[in-house]
């Protein structure tokens, strides 16, 4: 049996890895989550090499199994072993930009405000950059908590049009 | 313990474990929804960054992670005697998350530049996560301490409550001197601890909470004096390990609250021990 080009064969681990959904938040891909940091190619297996967005998430799981079902379907035999790696850390600034529409799509405002991390103590202060509504763009917002459903996500409530949403929290190295 | 890279994994991880546990009892317990899920993820957080410390023990160590996080005997568990104390009210469990997450900061800040690339590189994941805690504790720090009289009274007295044993978060490690001889501790305990309270005591001035911990120890009812003085309560802040020099909050003496470090245990950590162990101790080998 011929093994396939390696090149080739890494492109198209990618491209099956970019159909693994985040089991939170379905629309969005690990790819475009910028999970995905390596895919290593040898003669007899592939390296995955994921970051953890929340070290705590218990998603993490279910991600590694699907990528590992996923890259094993793209690998012409190859022995596939995904594991997480810390270095470098995963920030939300790895997020593409077809991502963060994803997430807007899903009603998830997307992190961040350019390169500065935002603490979130005082999100809902005056000087604090908007959270945008996911719904009707309206920057009239007000965190309720930093804390929401998953560890990822924040609470905020919409003054304009009236509707409490959630945003993905920015997790940046600097400020 | 022979490699003493495992009395700081275990120290930290420790910390992070048991106070993550303790978080975790407010969950359903707490104030408002919001509070429950906060001290929630809070936990959930700790106890992962447990897990990438004993990940990094298991290389020296051998044991696996559930081994080390749950199979340990009491006086094998590192953590500062802060971290198992109980919630005992909002006002304490504010105060310790608010003392621990800023020492905290404080060694992360520390570690991220040690010579041991692995530990560096956890430290880096574990800052970016730890930034929420410090926000949490922090809007709670402001909340209180420019809230009301009560609220002022009920967070000092926690602060009093806390303060003498979070010094022992910084209660020097078995073997301490070649750590940072070799860099893995890029400074000692005690350098850390001067900085922490160096940053504490200018907080506390800042927002006049030093000056409830130290002259109104009690909020008592004031009277007038036949002379119209009103009376002022001087009760000095005396806690344990720290004094007042030329305004500046310095260590002085003991370690107050130590122990931990050596495997020391207050008797509130075996009741902790028995309830977070008891189904790794029935069920060998459990898992999810």
């Amino acid at each position: 049996m011929t093994k396939a080009d390696p090149i080739a064969l890494e492109a198209a681990v990618w491209a099956a890895l970019a159909e693994v959904r985040d089991p939170e938040i379905p629309p969005v891909s690990i790819t475009d989550l910028g999970i995905v940091e390596r895919v290593i190619v040898s003669d007899d297996t592939v390296d995955v090499e994921l970051l953890p967005t929340f070290v705590g998430c218990p998603a993490l799981d279910v991600i590694r199994e699907d990528a590992e079902h996923a890259g094993r379907a793209a690998s012409d035999g190859r022995d596939v072993r995904v594991r997480f790696v810390y270095s470098p850390p995963w920030t939300s600034d790895r997020i593409t930009p077809a991502g963060r529409e994803a997430l807007r799509s899903y009603g998830l405002t997307p992190p961040g405000h350019g390169a500065v991390f935002v603490p979130l103590a005082s999100l809902g202060s005056r000087d604090a950059p908007p959270v945008p509504c996911p719904f009707c763009g309206g920057t009239d917002t007000e965190l309720e908590s930093a804390f929401g459903p998953t560890l990822c996500r924040s609470t905020h409530f919409c003054r304009s049009c009236r509707n409490p949403f959630e945003a993905f929290k920015p997790k940046q190295a600097k400020g | 313990m022979a490699d003493p890279r495992l009395g700081l994994l275990f120290a930290l991880g420790d910390d992070e474990l048991v106070l993550g546990h303790r978080h975790s009892e407010w969950t359903g317990w707490a104030p408002h929804i919001e509070e429950d899920l906060a001290f929630s993820s809070i936990a959930q957080d700790e106890m992962a960054h447990a897990r990438l410390l004993y990940g990094l023990a298991r290389e020296i160590d051998g044991r696996g992670e559930d081994e080390l996080a749950l199979g340990r005997q009491p006086d094998e568990y590192r953590n500062a005697v802060l971290c198992e104390r109980p919630n005992r009210d909002w006002g304490y469990s504010i105060a310790r998350q608010y003392l621990y997450d800023t020492a905290d900061a404080v060694r992360l800040e520390a570690l991220a530049e040690s010579s041991w690339r692995e530990l560096a590189d956890v430290v880096a994941v574990i800052r970016l996560e730890e930034k929420y805690h410090l926000d949490h504790a922090r809007a709670w720090f402001t909340r209180l301490a420019d809230g009301p009289l009560e609220a002022r009274q009920h967070f000092a007295e926690g602060l009093s409550a806390a303060l003498g044993e979070a010094v022992g978060l910084f209660e020097p490690l078995p073997d301490e001197s070649s750590l940072v001889k070799d860099g893995v501790l890029s400074a000692s305990n005690e350098d850390l601890l001067g900085r922490w309270l160096g940053r504490l005591g200018a907080e506390l001035e800042d927002a006049s909470i030093d000056y409830v911990l130290e002259r109104h120890s009690q909020a008592r009812e004031m009277v007038p004096t036949s002379a119209g003085e009103i009376p002022a309560e001087e009760d000095v802040l005396a806690v344990p390990g720290i004094a007042r020099r030329d305004g500046r909050w310095v260590h002085e003496g003991e370690f107050a609250g130590a122990g931990g470090r050596h495997g020391r245990h207050s008797e509130d950590f075996l009741p902790l021990w028995e309830e977070m162990t008891k189904l790794h101790r029935e069920h060998p080998g459990a898992t999810w």
